[in-house]
């Protein structure tokens, strides 16, 4: 589904990212962890060009990808995003968000984008508050509302970009048990997360960054119970999950 | 003593209901100045913005230079220079349209930096989101940035539109009958200069007032979608 070969990219003269390889299958949930600037943010933003890579090739549904403007807004209606801040547009309601992609990207009629941003809303669970703004709306249920929003675009793969560390602790469930039902229904995703049980549940596989490079990747099993590389070791033993 | 009060502020109520439906044809150009120069400066202003976001090099230049010699010099000045140099050069308009185009070309400097700061202050996730959605450059501009943007600038922009009702007073200068030229030719003709500069003020409040009332509500209306 997605296959990313020697991925390099700097801020200016800092190298964030030195050369990564990674392949995601089709179903597969990749979960990636690693403490603050190891590059995970950077790696998933890269994936749908919202950095811009130096060096590397980006292969999506076996095709590569072309950093033209053209191509790039095709990838983008394949590969979601969902944010860490949700990002919700402020100036229209929950529903409005949900169909304003396959309205305005999409060209859908209102009609049926209405009727799908409907059963979307209704499938996290936010049916009732389809006529909210965002602002009314809590912090998971403006994540779910962006999750549906993204789905609304039928992506074949979502890319969560840290999706409940801005979430007060008691709304962090509702959204990683909306995300578990897309896994479940074998949804490709692509998840940077602290959320170390989440991980350990849900994931097929685990990547753990270090310093711009995947220092260590297996199945959650390997990764948290059997880790090799120190750097993971003591990443694991600060966290309490 | 009290008479000689009390007959003076009679003499002055006189004049001043005898004088202010002799104000209506400068009032009327004055709206006509206000909302030609707004409409025209705030069509400049939305160009000038967009011109500025194409980011080439030579536009942006020739918009920053538009921008810093309309703010550096007095809009007197170049009232003054529209209506008695440019005809040096062949290029000659009537008063009221070189009134028009000065006043306009003044108030798009200020509103295009008005447009620029709002669009600015828009927080950068909400393009990234837009762009994520696959929408294009423009269709995230035109859908999630500027809807939002405009809603930010309405404040400033309210401010800058009282700013060129009471501009266009200037025009006075280049021959134009508004309602400051009258004010002046009737207390020449009267030598009773306190009533006629009372009425003037007291349209100039009346009009600001309106428009300040209007933009209120215009501002209340767009808040909605806000806690």
């Amino acid at each position: 589904m997605i296959e990313i070969k020697n991925l390099h990219k700097y801020f200016g003269k800092l190298q964030v990212l030195k050369g990564i390889d990674m392949k995601v299958e089709e179903g597969q949930v990749v979960c990636m962890i690693g403490s603050s600037g190891s590059g995970k943010s950077t790696l998933l933003r890269c994936i749908n060009y919202l950095e811009r890579k130096n060096k590397g090739e980006i292969w999506i549904d076996g095709k590569l990808v072309k950093e033209k403007e053209k191509n790039i807004n095709e990838i983008r209606q394949q590969v979601g995003m969902v944010f860490q801040r949700f990002n919700l547009f402020p100036h229209r309601t929950a529903l409005e968000n949900v169909m304003e992609g396959p309205i305005t990207v999409k060209k859908e009629e209102v009609s049926h984008a209405k009727e799908k941003a409907l059963a979307l809303l209704d499938k996290v669970g936010l049916s009732d508050k389809a006529h909210q703004y965002p602002a009314m709306l809590s912090g998971g249920q403006q994540q779910r509302v962006a999750i549906a929003r993204t789905l609304a675009m039928e992506p074949k793969v979502v890319l969560f970009d840290e999706p409940t560390s801005a979430l007060d602790p008691e709304l962090v469930g509702e959204v990683l048990s909306v995300m578990k039902d897309l896994a479940k229904e074998g949804m490709t995703m692509v998840i940077v997360t602290h959320e170390m049980r989440f991980a350990k549940d849900v994931a097929d596989q685990v990547i753990f960054l270090n310093e711009g490079v995947i220092a260590e990747e297996g199945t959650p099993k390997e990764i948290f119970e059997n880790p090799k590389h120190e750097r993971l070791k003591a990443f694991l033993g600060q966290i309490q999950f | 003593m009290l008479n000689e009060i009390i007959n003076s502020i009679i003499i002055f109520a006189h004049t001043v209901i005898e004088y202010a439906p002799k104000f209506f044809p400068g009032v009327v150009m004055t709206l006509q100045l206000s909302f030609l120069s707004i409409l025209l400066g705030t069509v400049f202003g939305l160009i000038a913005t967009m011109l500025k976001m194409t980011k080439i090099k030579a536009i942006v230049k020739a918009i920053d230079l538009y921008i810093s010699i309309v703010r550096g010099t007095p809009l007197l000045l170049q009232l003054i220079f529209i209506f008695q140099a440019l005809p040096q050069i062949g290029i000659r308009f009537s008063p009221f349209v070189s009134a028009i185009i000065g006043l306009a070309f003044h108030n798009g400097a200020y509103i295009s930096e008005i447009f620029r700061g709002a669009i600015d202050s828009i927080d950068y996730g909400q393009k990234e989101a837009a762009r994520s959605l696959g929408m294009t450059k423009w269709q995230a501009m035109k859908r999630v940035t500027l809807p939002q943007a405009f809603k930010r600038s309405v404040p400033a922009l309210g401010n800058q539109f009282i700013i060129a009702i009471k501009d266009s007073s200037l025009a006075s200068v280049i021959t134009i009958t508004e309602t400051l030229m009258l004010t002046r030719q009737y207390t020449s003709a009267t030598f009773n200069p306190w009533p006629m500069f009372f009425i003037a003020g007291f349209y100039y409040m009346v009009i600001t007032t309106v428009l300040s009332k209007g933009l209120l509500r215009l501002e209340k209306r767009l808040k909605v979608y806000e806690r």
